[in-house]
Parts: C-alpha cells; sequence; structure tokens
C-alpha cells in the first residue's frame, strides 16, 4: 500500500495500515510519493496478493492510467488491486470516476469514501476468489 | 552533556550567506540597505512592538492567507488589515517551501496570464523583495512569514528584505510535518543559519521575531512532543541571538489540555531560559485555532471558530491564528478570511473570558505533561556530544522525538495516541518516548476513561481525529 505521486497527505495512510494491520492482514507499506513502478517493484518483492493505492490531492488520475498493464507485465496479473479517497482533481459523479479507474484495470474504487471496513470486507471477499481462480488455473495438485 | 550554550552560535555566516545571496532571484539583494529599510519602516512592523500594547486578557488576531499574483495579495492584504487583523500574513506556495524555484516561476506566469492562481500561496523569491515591499507600503502592523520550508536561507533573506520582521518555522516543525525526505540534520543546519540572520538583522528596539510552528502534524500529537519541540526551537534561536520568540500550539480538542499545555508551556520556556543563561529572550505563547479536520458545512465551522476563539481568551494567548469557515474547501476567500477575524474579535470583546482557570483535572493534567516533557528534555541534554543541536537530531534518530503522523521518512513512527473520556490526547503507546514508568501509567489510566463500544483501534482512531467535524 502507498500514497500516488508527490502527495505527502500522511494520515489516512497511517489509519489504513493500522485498520489492516487489525485485521490480520500483513503490510508493507510504501508511504507517501510513490510512482507506479515502486508499487510493481514493492508488489513483486513481497510477492503481494493485493495492492492499495491512495491518492488525496487527486493526482491518481494521472499516475493510475495502465495501472493493471503494469502488473502484468511483470508477471502479477492476478494481484488484487484497490484505489481510493479523492482520486480525481475537482469534483465529478462518482461512477464517472469509478469506470476511469476500472479502466485503468482496478478491482475496485473507493472515490470520497469514508469508510475504510467496507474496503477491508471487500477484500477479503476478492481475495477468497482470486485464491480459487489460481486453483483452478493450476488444476488439482494432486493429480 | 550538550546544554544549550553561546558556544553553539554560529561564528561566521559570511561565506555562506554569499552562497545563498548569489542566486540570481536574490537580485543582488544589500544587506547595508535592508538594514536601513528596517530602520525606517513603522516600528509597529515589529511584532514585540506590537505584543507590548497588547490588553492582557485579549489575543492579538492573525489570518492566514497567500495568493500568487501581487494585485491579488495588496487587495488581500489591505482587507485583512480593514477587518482588524492585529498580524498581516504572507503564506508561501508549496513550490517555493521546497525550493522549486523555477516551478514556482512557470506557475505564477501562468497565474498572471490566467488570472487565476496556479499556485497555493506567494511565490516571494520569485517576485523579489523590492516589489514585496509595495505589498505593505504605509501599514504599521506586523507581517508574518508562515510556510513550511525545511531549508529557508533564501526566503529567509527576501521576506526580511521585503520589511517582514516575524518569521515562522524551525528545523523541526519546518521538516517533520511538512516533508518526505529533507534530512533533518540540514533542516536543524540551515535553520540555525535563519536564525543566526533573524539576531544580526535585529536591534535592541527592532528584534526581528521568530515563531515557532507548534500545530506540527496537527492530528493526534500529545502534549510532551509539541512541549518537546517548541521548547528545543526556542532555545536553538536563543543559541543564535534571537531576542523575541513565540512558542506554539494548535487547540487539542480538550478544553482541560489547552490549558493545562498554555501554564506548563510557559512556565518551562521561562524556566529553561533563565537556566541556560538567556532571560534576556521575550516569549510568546500563540495558540492556532484547531487545525485538524475542519467541517465542510459553513455555519458548523463558524460555530467551531467562535468556540476556539473563547478558548484563546482563556488561555490568554499572545496571539491567535484564526480559522475560516473555508477551511475544509481550500484556500480560503478573503471575505471568508475577513470574517473570521470579526468572529473571533467579536467573541473576545463580548465575553470577557476568564483568564487563569484552575480545576484539579487542570492541575492533574498540568502536572502529567510537565514531568513527561522535563523528563524528556533532560534526557536529550544527557546525550554525549558537543552541541545543542545534535543531541536534537539524536533525540530524533533514536524515535525519542517521534511525531504522530509525520509523512518523514526517517520518523520513527512508533508512539501511538488516542483520547480519553475528556478529550484529551493520551499516549497509548510511546513507541522510544523517554517518559517514567509512573507517567505512562497516569496516561492509561486517564484513558481507561474513555467510554465507547467500537472494538476496532482504527475506527476509534478514526473518530478521534475526526472530533470536530
Amino acid at each position: 500500500m502507498g500514497v500516488i505521486g508527490d502527495d505527502i497527505h500522511t494520515v489516512g495512510n497511517r489509519i489504513m495500515q493500522l485498520a489492516l494491520e487489525e485485521s490480520q492482514l500483513r503490510v508493507f507499506n510504501l508511504r507517501t510519493r510513490n510512482r507506479p513502478e515502486s508499487f510493481v517493484q514493492a508488489a513483486l518483492e513481497v510477492n503481494a496478493h493485493a495492492v492499495f493505492v491512495s491518492s488525496l490531492n487527486g493526482e491518481g488520475e494521472h499516475w493510475c492510467a495502465d495501472f493493471r498493464q503494469r502488473f502484468i507485465e511483470i508477471g502479477l496479473p492476478d494481484v488484487v488491486l484497490y484505489v481510493g479517497g479523492n482520486v480525481v482533481v475537482g469534483t465529478r459523479p462518482e461512477p464517472e470516476v469509478v469506470e476511469l479507474f476500472k479502466g485503468y484495470g482496478f478491482d475496485r474504487v473507493y472515490h470520497q469514501r469514508p469508510d475504510i471496513g467496507a474496503a477491508i470486507a471487500d477484500l477479503f471477499e476478492d481475495l477468497r476468489t482470486q485464491s480459487d481462480q489460481r486453483e483452478h488455473r493450476r488444476g488439482p495438485s494432486f493429480a | 552533556m550538550a546544554h544549550p550554550s553561546l558556544d553553539g552560535r554560529l561564528r561566521s555566516i559570511d561565506s555562506q550567506r554569499q552562497q545563498v545571496l548569489a542566486h540570481p532571484l536574490a537580485r543582488s539583494l544589500d544587506i547595508l540597505e535592508v538594514r536601513n529599510h528596517l530602520l525606517a519602516v513603522p516600528a509597529r512592523r515589529f511584532p514585540s512592538i506590537r505584543y507590548a500594547e497588547r490588553q492582557a486578557g485579549v489575543p492579538l488576531l492573525q489570518p492566514r492567507g497567500g495568493t500568487p499574483i501581487f494585485e491579488d495579495q495588496l487587495r488581500l492584504t489591505k482587507m485583512l488589515s480593514d477587518a482588524g487583523a492585529d498580524f498581516i500574513p504572507l503564506t508561501i506556495d508549496s513550490c517555493t517551501r521546497h525550493n522549486q524555484y523555477d516551478t514556482a516561476g512557470q506557475l505564477l506566469r501562468r497565474s498572471e496570464e490566467a488570472g487565476k492562481a496556479f499556485l497555493n500561496g506567494y511565490p516571494l523569491v520569485c517576485h523579489g523583495y523590492e516589489l514585496t515591499r509595495e505589498l505593505f507600503k504605509g501599514l504599521d502592523k506586523p507581517v508574518s512569514l508562515r510556510h513550511g520550508t525545511p531549508d529557508a536561507r533564501l526566503l529567509v533573506e527576501m521576506a526580511i528584505g521585503s520589511g517582514i520582521a516575524e518569521i515562522e518555522g524551525g528545523g523541526l516543525c519546518y521538516c517533520l510535518p511538512y516533508s518526505e525526505g529533507f534530512p533533518l540534520d540540514r533542516a536543524l543546519l540551515y535553520w540555525q543559519y535563519v536564525d543566526r540572520i533573524c539576531a544580526l538583522y535585529s536591534t535592541p528596539d527592532r528584534p526581528i521575531h521568530r515563531e515557532s510552528f507548534g500545530p506540527l502534524s496537527a492530528t493526534l500529537v500529545p502534549p510532551v512532543v509539541v512541549l518537546v519541540v517548541e521548547l528545543c526551537e526556542m532555545l536553538l534561536s536563543a543559541e543564535q541571538g534571537v531576542q523575541s520568540f513565540a512558542l506554539s500550539f494548535g487547540q487539542t480538542g480538550s478544553f482541560i489540555q489547552d490549558v493545562a499545555m498554555a501554564q506548563v508551556m510557559r512556565k518551562l520556556a521561562r524556566e529553561l531560559l533563565h537556566e541556560h543563561g538567556f532571560e534576556a529572550m521575550q516569549t510568546r505563547l500563540v495558540y492556532h485555532q484547531w487545525m485538524g479536520q475542519f467541517p465542510m458545512d459553513q455555519p458548523r465551522a463558524a460555530a467551531l471558530i467562535a468556540g476556539s476563539a473563547l478558548l484563546a481568551g482563556a488561555i490568554d494567548a499572545d496571539k491567535v491564528v484564526v480559522k475560516t469557515v473555508d477551511e475544509a474547501l481550500g484556500v480560503p476567500r478573503a471575505e471568508a478570511n475577513a470574517e473570521a477575524v470579526d468572529t473571533v474579535r467579536y467573541v473576545l470583546r463580548t465575553f470577557g473570558v476568564p483568564s487563569g482557570l484552575d480545576s484539579p483535572h487542570i492541575l492533574a493534567e498540568a502536572d502529567l505533561i510537565e514531568s513527561q516533557a522535563r523528563h524528556v528534555m533532560d534526557a536529550i541534554f544527557a546525550l554525549s556530544g558537543g552541541a545543542f543541536w545534535e543531541s536534537v537530531y539524536r533525540a530524533f534518530q533514536m524515535g525519542w522525538i517521534d511525531l504522530p503522523f509525520s509523512p518523514h521518512s526517517d520518523n520513527a513512527g512508533r508512539l501511538v495516541s488516542m483520547r480519553d473520556g475528556n478529550r484529551s490526547i493520551r499516549i497509548l503507546d510511546p513507541g522510544h518516548l523517554p517518559i517514567k514508568q509512573f507517567d505512562l501509567d497516569r496516561e492509561r489510566i486517564l484513558l481507561s476513561t474513555r467510554v465507547d463500544n467500537e472494538t476496532k483501534a482504527y475506527r476509534r482512531m478514526l473518530a478521534d481525529i475526526s472530533l470536530m467535524v
């Protein structure tokens, strides 16, 4: 997880880390000011199941384009990708923002949603689906 | 042992100063000419003179404000002064704060062409000191430089050159909450330079005033952290010969803690200056209205501003830095800023707030935070080494100075805080903070006064942060 762009808004990042840890997840926090490649490299390094990207100043729109593509290129096509915060500059209807970021390859988009709890619940669900899919692709291990 | 002392004073800054002033944007600033300008401006431009005239129980008022285009800043300055602000702000844009003068220059031109702001403050270095003097022509109030710059050497040279006699900031308070990667040791050394030039430009009647920024990250910062940062910066400034200094803190969210904090900050500041031979330094106390998350709803924001004004009166702050109803929305409109000054003035005038409040709760709170602050300061003084600034730096490296929610990558980030039943900020996990077990136990007992049904700690913390929303 980390904040993207030159954004140094750190409060949400810290709370998110505490919330994820409290849900018994192992968190690797890149903290503030990250380029997209830092997320990709760190995900590879720690063998991440999910990547949380946040943006408060709205730089997200600029940096997140082709986000999924970068993970496919490095051999992590299945990693769960979440983005949240205040991800675009200015006021835009939420469905438009969600569609934009889903187009970038994100699984879930939380634009101006104050409750972290929903994202964590979604994450557990997505991780289960992800692990089923991986199993399915690999085939029965005892064949 | 590295106590603050005159030995810590920079001996000669001439060669460093030549380098700083060699920058093309310094526009061959002439130190002697600046000195003469400082003697020529009205005496009330100097905060110590304005503070001396203050009536007890009525804090002086200062809004915040900065906008890139010169004419807009001029209009803002007039509007704030007409609205009754006692101090006029000059808030600097983020690019200048990070020494990115080229970007600031480009965005300034773009702002001027488009007639709207592409910077979140006034790019003083790009505008230069000659033009900036024009902003304040005929003004007989102090102007305060508000920024957030780890390396403010050139900026402060330009500010003083413009006739600005109050410089906010410090190596700790303008690095840890504002920068992700600026090395703290360099920030401390660059702020020694700033303190030194403030001292060199000061005369006994017209001292350049320094102010520290106590709100820090403005998010659940326990009093002991604020006290230690403020006291260290005061002593670092005193070492360089600064004669007039303000310590500050941001509204904690707890009535009790605000009153206790003001008492302890005043007491320890006097005591430490006396102990280290800096009695001559004049100190003031500045209170920042709520610096955390603000309500979006304007009537609520106005109510928060009014309530906070009452507290500023109750602690008899020398100055209060006011917020606006636009706080949650972005950079405030000039009109909102003028309104806020009027609101605070109105509350202070109509309530006649009693100061010197006391109660067993306030006494207990003051005793606890005083004991913690003393313990940490003594631990810093006891560190081996030759210079006080190095001890401060080492204290940071060891996590003794640990700022919650700092974006700085070297900040320990181990200390965890939460509110108690009185809404006072308590230490849940001290991290490496060197406080006594007895004081930590007292923190835990007070923390147990909190009643809520929330099982997740992060939800409690979120509720604490959104306290005023």
